[in-house]
């Protein structure tokens, strides 16, 4: 699942993950992302961090650690205003798993694909 | 730093005795905080430790001697008010002393109200030096927001152009990819676009922060000015379905305010009225007399401001969020450039609107009457870039 409400984002990012033969299900607010997810927990979620309210990004997270069908689908976080993980400040520990990634935007395709592959096959 | 409606403290400095109770009597008696210290290196201290808002320094005393406390409190704090007490046989040194840094000074020997009207406005102008200290910092904190969100307002953009890119190049010869390059193309020309409208409207936004639109204010006629916007408009009216509707009366609508700036109103108000318009909607835009004011509405049947973002739509990089997924791009600048131009033409702006049903911008500017005086129009050029919410 890809939430951002950047629609280029979602597209550019979407064609790749469904070439590779994922099942990419979209969401353009950190609500609609919640409320999909519930219906039908995703297998992983990429989500940016800062969404039109500037804190969707964060609360999404916390809704979805909150919620028990969700709390261990690993979440990509993605963002083009923090570069570095370590200026993102991450939430306290029960909100960022060990599964949890940070992506720098742009996001290298090529290396978010990897990670994907690879959280996604370890768990299978 | 404590703020002024604190109570105020004041240190005197003096090597007299008598000088120093007295001080403490009729300064005590207007509620202010009062310590008094018997030489310089002991005033220095107290200085140090209280950061207070005043110090009364007597310039003849034995070791340090006044003229250099009055520096090194001034190291310790520019904005500290200091006056001079001085004997009449030294009124020479006590214009240097006020060229050191002092802010006024006091003749020996003078009556507990001369003390007291001397100290009430000296701590005066500390409050309107702290004030604008104030504002100085708060300046300069939305100054900081203000790059933060530019930054992330062509990031944004930037970012999405690169993903389309960084896909096509990798995955360009993919079937998938292929079929949708042209859109992705399209798509990443629109958002350029986006970036060149924010770099525009920064560099008017900035323009305006220095004065550089011009801010005369002359008589113009509004009509012309809305017919021109409008004109340029015809290309996104039909792109965007949307109909222009002038309503403006056959008279001229005179105001006083500055053409470019008043093009750059009624630009932005319109272009969001198609924007935020719904395709086979309508854009109205009216004028009429009032009360030494013309009042020019702008309605669109568009989708409207939810209640809760109304207070917001002024500031910065606020944009309503489309419903669904159609993202709606904006700079986020254009409402607040339009409050300054309507703030510094004298007039008011507001808006109304039902979510679905659309909005009306009211702009009511104050009216050209041959009459008046250029006294009665002027605004105070002094508020230009010194309140409230969008300065920065």
């Amino acid at each position: 699942m890809i939430i951002d409400d950047d629609v280029d984002f979602v597209e550019a990012t979407s064609v790749p993950l469904e070439k590779r033969g994922y099942h990419v299900v979209k969401a353009y607010d950190g609500r609609e992302g919640l409320r999909l997810a519930k219906i039908a927990p995703p297998d992983l979620v990429i989500m940016d961090i800062m969404m039109g309210e500037r804190t969707e990004g964060f609360f999404t997270v916390q809704e979805m650690r909150q919620t028990t069908e969700l709390r261990s689908v690993p979440i990509f976080v993605v963002s083009s205003l923090y570069s570095r993980i370590e200026e993102f400040k991450v939430a306290p520990e029960r909100e960022w798993l060990a599964h949890d990634e940070f992506f720098p935007k742009p996001v290298d395709t090529e290396k978010l694909l990897k990670s994907i592959d690879r959280r996604l096959s370890d768990d299978h | 730093m404590r703020e002024s409606a604190g109570l105020e403290q004041i240190v005197v400095i003096d090597d007299d005795y008598a000088m120093r109770l007295s001080c403490l009597q009729a300064l005590s008696k207007l509620g202010l905080h009062v310590e008094t210290c018997e030489d310089g290196a002991k005033g220095l201290n107290s200085v140090a430790r209280l950061k207070p808002d005043l110090v009364l320094v007597d310039l003849k005393m034995p070791g340090i001697s006044g003229m250099e406390v009055i520096s090194r409190i001034h190291e310790i704090d520019p904005i500290i008010v200091i006056i001079v007490i001085t004997g009449y046989a030294t009124i020479g040194t006590a214009v240097d002393a006020m060229k050191a840094g002092a802010y006024d000074f006091l003749p020996k020997p003078f009556k507990p109200d001369e003390l007291r009207m001397i100290v009430g406005r000296s701590l005066q102008h500390r409050r309107l030096l702290l004030e604008s200290r104030r504002l100085e910092m708060e300046r300069e904190l939305l100054k900081r927001r203000f790059i933060t969100f530019v930054s992330h307002q062509l990031k944004t953009p930037l970012t999405a152009i690169h993903q389309y890119l960084d896909v096509l190049r990798n995955l360009g010869d993919t079937v998938e990819v292929r079929a949708k390059s042209n859109e992705w193309l399209d798509r990443c020309l629109k958002r350029t676009k986006e970036m060149r409208e924010i770099v525009d409207d920064w560099l008017t936004l900035s323009r305006m922060e220095g004065g550089m639109l011009s801010r005369q204010r002359v008589k113009v006629d509004l009509k012309p000015i809305v017919l021109n916007v409008l004109k340029t408009y015809r290309e996104m009216e039909e792109a965007n379905d949307v109909t222009l509707v002038p309503q403006l009366p056959g008279d001229s609508c005179l105001v006083r305010g500055d053409h470019n700036c008043l093009s750059v109103l009624f630009d932005n108000l319109i272009a969001n009225a198609i924007k935020y318009n719904k395709p086979g909607g309508q854009v109205t835009v009216s004028a009429e007399m009032g009360d030494g004011e013309v009042v020019i509405a702008v309605h669109d049947t568009g989708v409207g401001i939810p209640r809760e973002h109304k207070d917001y739509l002024f500031d910065e990089f606020f944009r309503v969020r489309g419903q669904g997924h159609t993202a709606t791009t904006g700079t986020g600048l254009g409402l607040p450039i339009c409050k300054r131009i309507v703030r510094e033409s004298g007039g008011t702006i507001e808006v109304e609107s039902e979510v679905g049903v659309g909005s009306t911008f009211r702009v009511r500017l104050p009216a050209y009457n041959a009459q008046d005086t250029n006294e009665n129009q002027k605004g105070d050029p002094g508020d230009f870039g010194a309140e409230d919410d969008i300065d920065h």
